[in-house]
């Protein structure tokens, strides 16, 4: 187990080191010149470019440039915002709160919900209500999660109104305290929903399948032989071993909650990091862009290790090997 | 010879018999294809054309309506089939073919050079592949070749693991003991019987990529990314997106043929799959 663990912390490190120098390549390789972008103007002055450049280190050598980078990366310096001139670790900090907010309520639900369908479809097996499921998952699967959510917004605002389109707060109301908290529930109640419906069917599907592979195994033939009640061996024995490929996806849900509701928080002008990133691909903002990534790569590396723990200590098998 | 035919065929009649998947996703797709070769054909009037009715609702003039600039909806529509599945078989072939050799080389010779190609897979696979994509093409260009070449170099992962497998697998089997011991070069053999007895796996898996692909294609476009010069369907449905309230029309249309494409894919991947694993099958 040991040595398993040191081998998966040792890709973790190569992932992130890959991932520094992808980043640095790619703020490089960037097209046009990112001293012209921050002039701002058509025809900048030479001396501003010339300014500029020393600024941002942009005249020093290749390898130069990297230790210095590196250097500011282990001070937990992920560079300036090529557009608002902020901080970008500043700028990732103040959407950060917002993005976990909807993201970890919709995996949470969407966990909840999705499991315990695929389960109830895994006990029905065959039957109607499983086909049905089955074919709404597959549905939900193919759906892209921005357009889900621009049907969301026509469907129960345009049309009927419920719920607001856009936004975290209404702006127009100045409301504190619980109603406050009301107007903000409002807010997340169409982004959360449309999240955990393209979120339900990974978790439905991981469930039904791996209750299904479980009960085929010959252990469960063997409890049934000695006459145990089938819901003794279905809570005490099946979903103890069917649990465990969810935890897996629920691990990488968490490592990607940075960035993995962009989409749904752009439709629903959520003021998270989807708008963050948005904003930066249009103004082409490499540093914010390279950051966010180096952010997510190093939360999916750490996230993933953290998954193997969990797993290891859920099953004794993964740590006897 | 006759005979031995039709045993084939009617091999694959009772396959696709019991296998609903399979046989819906094999009949969506061949729709598909057809509205991909022959829509440019049938469309009602020029993509690009600016008609002088903006806004339309759909009516028998516009059927799918028209969006703020006056392009005809089912046109684009009829015209983005194509770029769809372009995009889609395009990257999953890239996919399928770097994925096979990374994995068949990594399993069949082994040694070192598969613990070296397994690291390279495990810091793949933990590379978060969508931001990757979009942080390249948002920094060399969106036309349509970059967006399907990036798309193939970072989805090859679960192909050369399952291609690894396999050769893993079949490189023990006897036939290809004898191969070794006629004096058969490790390449040769590798390349006409070890990948060729090992791919349907990899045809199913490249099957779903082809799904991912297109739903790849459609979340680029959505941000901003997609080929200015190409009609997709991510794009149009971006293009109707904030004239949503009053013009519903402009951005559902092209998102149901984006979830009807993508699932057939997942279909026909699914129901291979099943092909190959009947025994998830036996009890039903």
């Amino acid at each position: 187990m040991k040595r398993y663990l040191f081998k998966r912390i040792l890709t973790g490190i190569l992932v992130v080191a890959f991932s520094v120098m992808f980043n640095f390549a790619i703020i490089r390789l960037a097209p046009g010149n990112p001293t012209r972008r921050l002039a701002g103007k058509d025809n900048p002055n030479p001396a501003t470019i010339a300014a500029l450049t020393e600024k941002y280190g942009l005249d020093k050598p290749i390898a130069e440039q990297f230790v210095l980078y590196v250097k500011q990366l282990l001070h937990g310096d992920l560079g300036y915002s090529y557009v608002s001139t902020a901080k970008v670790s500043d700028l990732i900090k103040s959407r950060v709160a917002p993005t976990l907010m909807i993201a970890l309520t919709g995996a949470i639900f969407g966990l909840v919900i999705g499991t315990l369908l695929g389960v109830f479809a895994a006990r029905k097996r065959g039957r109607k209500i499983d086909t049905f499921l089955c074919s709404i998952s597959y549905l939900f699967d193919s759906t892209p999660s921005f357009w889900l959510g621009l049907m969301m917004i026509l469907l129960f605002s345009s049309v009927l109104d419920w719920f607001p389109t856009s936004g975290m707060y209404s702006l127009r109301v100045n409301a504190v305290g619980f109603a406050r908290f009301l107007d903000l529930l409002k807010h997340m109640a169409l982004p959360v929903t449309t999240l955990v419906l393209i979120d339900i069917p990974y978790y439905f599907r991981i469930a039904r399948s791996s209750v299904l592979q479980t009960m085929s195994e010959d252990f469960i033939m063997t409890l049934r032989a000695t006459g145990m009640s089938e819901r003794k061996i279905f809570n005490k024995y099946v979903m103890r071993n069917a649990i465990i490929p969810t935890v897996t996806v629920f691990g990488i849900t968490l490592a990607y909650m940075i960035t993995g509701v962009a989409m749904i928080e752009i439709i629903f002008a959520w003021p998270g990091m989807g708008r963050l990133m948005l904003e930066s691909i249009t103004n082409r903002d490499y540093p914010t862009l390279s950051a966010i990534y180096l952010l997510l790569s190093t939360s999916v590396a750490v996230m993933m290790i953290v998954v193997d723990i969990v797993y290891a200590w859920i099953d004794p098998r993964i740590r006897v090997e | 010879m006759e005979k031995k035919r039709m045993g084939k065929l009617q091999k694959i009649w009772i396959t696709l018999k019991n296998n609903a998947q399979l046989r819906i996703g094999l009949l969506l797709l061949i729709i598909l294809l057809l509205i991909a070769v022959f829509g440019p054909v049938f469309a009602p009037y020029n993509p690009k054309r600016l008609n002088d009715d903006l806004l339309a609702a759909p009516c028998a003039k516009y059927l799918f309506g028209t969006d703020k600039l006056g392009h005809d909806v089912f046109s684009q529509i009829l015209c983005g089939a194509a770029t769809s599945l372009k995009i889609g078989f395009i990257a999953a072939m890239i996919s399928a073919v770097i994925g096979v050799i990374f994995g068949g080389v990594a399993g069949f010779f082994g040694g070192v050079i598969d613990q070296i190609f397994s690291e390279i897979m495990n810091i793949f696979l933990m590379l978060p592949t969508f931001f990757l994509i979009l942080l390249i093409i948002a920094t060399f260009g969106s036309s349509m070749l970059n967006v399907m070449i990036v798309i193939g170099l970072t989805s090859w992962v679960g192909n050369a693991r399952l291609m690894r497998a396999q050769a893993k697998a079949i490189k023990e089997r006897t036939f290809i003991k004898s191969s070794i011991a006629m004096g058969e070069s490790k390449f040769s053999i590798l390349v006409r019987h070890v990948i060729p007895n090992g791919i349907f796996p990899i045809i199913a898996n490249t099957t779903m990529n082809i799904s991912g692909a297109i739903l790849t294609e459609a979340g680029l476009s959505f941000l901003g990314l997609g080929d200015p010069n190409v009609i997709s369907w991510g794009q149009i449905i971006t293009a109707g997106k904030g004239d949503l309230p009053k013009a519903w029309w402009i951005s559902t249309f092209p998102g149901i043929m984006t979830i009807f494409t993508v699932l057939t894919f997942f279909l026909i991947g699914e129901g291979l799959n099943r092909v190959l694993s009947p025994k998830m099958d036996a009890k039903k």
